[in-house]
């Protein structure tokens, strides 16, 4: 594998990275927040690995948005596994290679092992948190997006909108500027970009 | 089906049962039928510690009032009682002999129609949960297959419970992560909404809802929400503000 990256997710949707190997996986990740799809995201929904061998290949019509950006970033192949304790799941790994080709069953069996411990070990870390908050070490080590839901906040006032549908908004301006979703807000909360 | 086809069987249905969401007491239930079927015993129960450290009966082939006010007995002395506190089997041929170690349980136990008891710890690595009891009307030991085979029923069966809470513990754990997660985020968009209403930065948006709460002795989180489903107007939280519309 080239890369390796851990994504919470919650409720059906990504809420933010653990930690990413490396450049390329970061984008992985930041791509299936503002995209809301991607092999982390199906493979948390779904419950089960998600495998694509051949990103590039002529089959991997699965994930419209998040392919061609995560091909031009020079991912080849990409797989997903849940993060998970028994029945209960708090996120996805999502691994990828610079090279076409499946994953073989070493592998396979590697990524679930290292899926499990990675799903323990945030859980270790939400077990020192205070009453009603994220645990520091985890809050500390991730990157939760904040910045797009005070952007949210701020859209939905500019807009007379709720914060739903204002994230919607800010979702569908980082796609149509094919840029990160924590981008386009951090332009919002810093004032350089009004949506009116 | 000989009594051996029927534990290989019985073993197997166990771990089976070990998918993700089993229902422990109807394992254990299973086991205690199991074990009056192949084992050489009337009846057989199981016993836990509760998180308050006392042994409760959690399940039993019978339901025979008598035979689980014998197992109930045995909170307080017995063989389950000796089993769980050594980690050990307690193995009794004879009840009528054990009067004076045991004054309620034995006559009690006698008195259901049981001459010989037995218990076999549930234990794991250090950790003793319970103990799998054994009843026989006749007097006598139990064969050492029976032994084995007793201690590998209650050897799957205790795998069973300590996976299980587990798989409660992160439950909650993952319960907990998410509603932090959720009031974080509405915190997040409640100073996106203030800030941009009273053109504050984020920080002094946060500083500000947090003046509030606490000069109301509220919670953050509860402030937070209030702004965004507009029950608390600008003019109140922002000190200086004139506005006195809704948010």
């Amino acid at each position: 594998m080239t890369g390796a990256g851990i994504m919470l997710m919650s409720g059906g949707v990504a809420q933010g990275s653990v930690c990413s190997s490396n450049a390329v996986s970061a984008l992985l990740e930041d791509l299936q927040f503002t995209l809301g799809e991607g092999p982390g995201v199906d493979a948390f929904t779904g419950d089960h690995p998600v495998a694509e061998a051949d990103l590039a290949g002529p089959q991997a019509s699965r994930w419209v948005a998040f392919t061609p950006p995560a091909v031009a970033a020079g991912a080849r192949a990409v797989f997903g596994f849940p993060l998970r304790v028994g029945a209960v799941r708090v996120g996805a790994l999502h691994l990828y290679r610079d090279q076409p080709g499946a994953i073989d069953d070493d592998q396979h069996a590697n990524a679930l092992v290292l899926a499990g411990v990675a799903a323990r070990a945030v859980l270790t870390m939400q077990a020192e948190a205070a009453p009603g908050l994220i645990g520091p070490e985890l809050e500390a080590g991730s990157d939760f997006h904040f910045v797009v839901h005070e952007a949210s906040g701020m859209v939905s006032v500019q807009l007379d909108i709720g914060v739903g549908e204002a994230l919607a908004r800010l979702r569908a301006r980082a796609f149509a500027e094919d840029r990160p979703l924590s981008a386009v807000a951090l332009d919002v909360v810093e004032r350089r970009v009004r949506f009116t | 089906m000989s009594d051996q086809s029927l534990l290989v069987l019985t073993l197997v249905e166990l771990a089976d049962s070990l998918v993700d969401d089993f229902d422990v007491v109807e394992l254990l239930s299973l086991l205690a039928d199991r074990c009056v079927a192949m084992l050489d015993v009337s009846a057989a129960g199981v016993m836990l510690v509760s998180p308050e450290g006392e042994l409760r009966v959690v399940a039993s082939s019978s339901e025979d009032m008598r035979v689980l006010e014998v197992f109930e007995l045995q909170a307080d002395e017995g063989p389950c009682l000796d089993s769980f506190r050594t980690g050990a089997a307690v193995l009794i041929e004879d009840l009528w002999r054990e009067n004076e170690r045991w004054p309620q349980f034995a006559p009690a136990a006698v008195t259901a129609g049981f001459r010989s008891v037995h218990a076999i710890p549930m234990r794991l690595r250090g950790s003793v949960v319970g103990a799998l009891n054994l009843f026989a009307h006749e007097r006598g030991p139990l064969s050492e297959s029976d032994v084995v085979a007793g201690q590998a029923l209650a050897d799957v069966a205790t795998i069973a419970i300590l996976q299980q809470r587990v798989a409660s513990e992160s439950r909650l754990l993952i319960d907990q992560l998410n509603t932090a997660l959720t009031t974080r985020i509405v915190i997040e968009q409640a100073k996106g909404v203030l800030g941009e209403r009273a053109g504050l930065s984020m920080e002094s948006a946060f500083e500000t809802m947090r003046g509030y709460a606490r000069d109301h002795n509220m919670r953050l989180a509860e402030v937070a929400r209030r702004v965004l489903d507009k029950s608390l107007a600008l003019g109140d939280v922002v000190p200086g503000s004139s506005d006195r519309h809704p948010l």
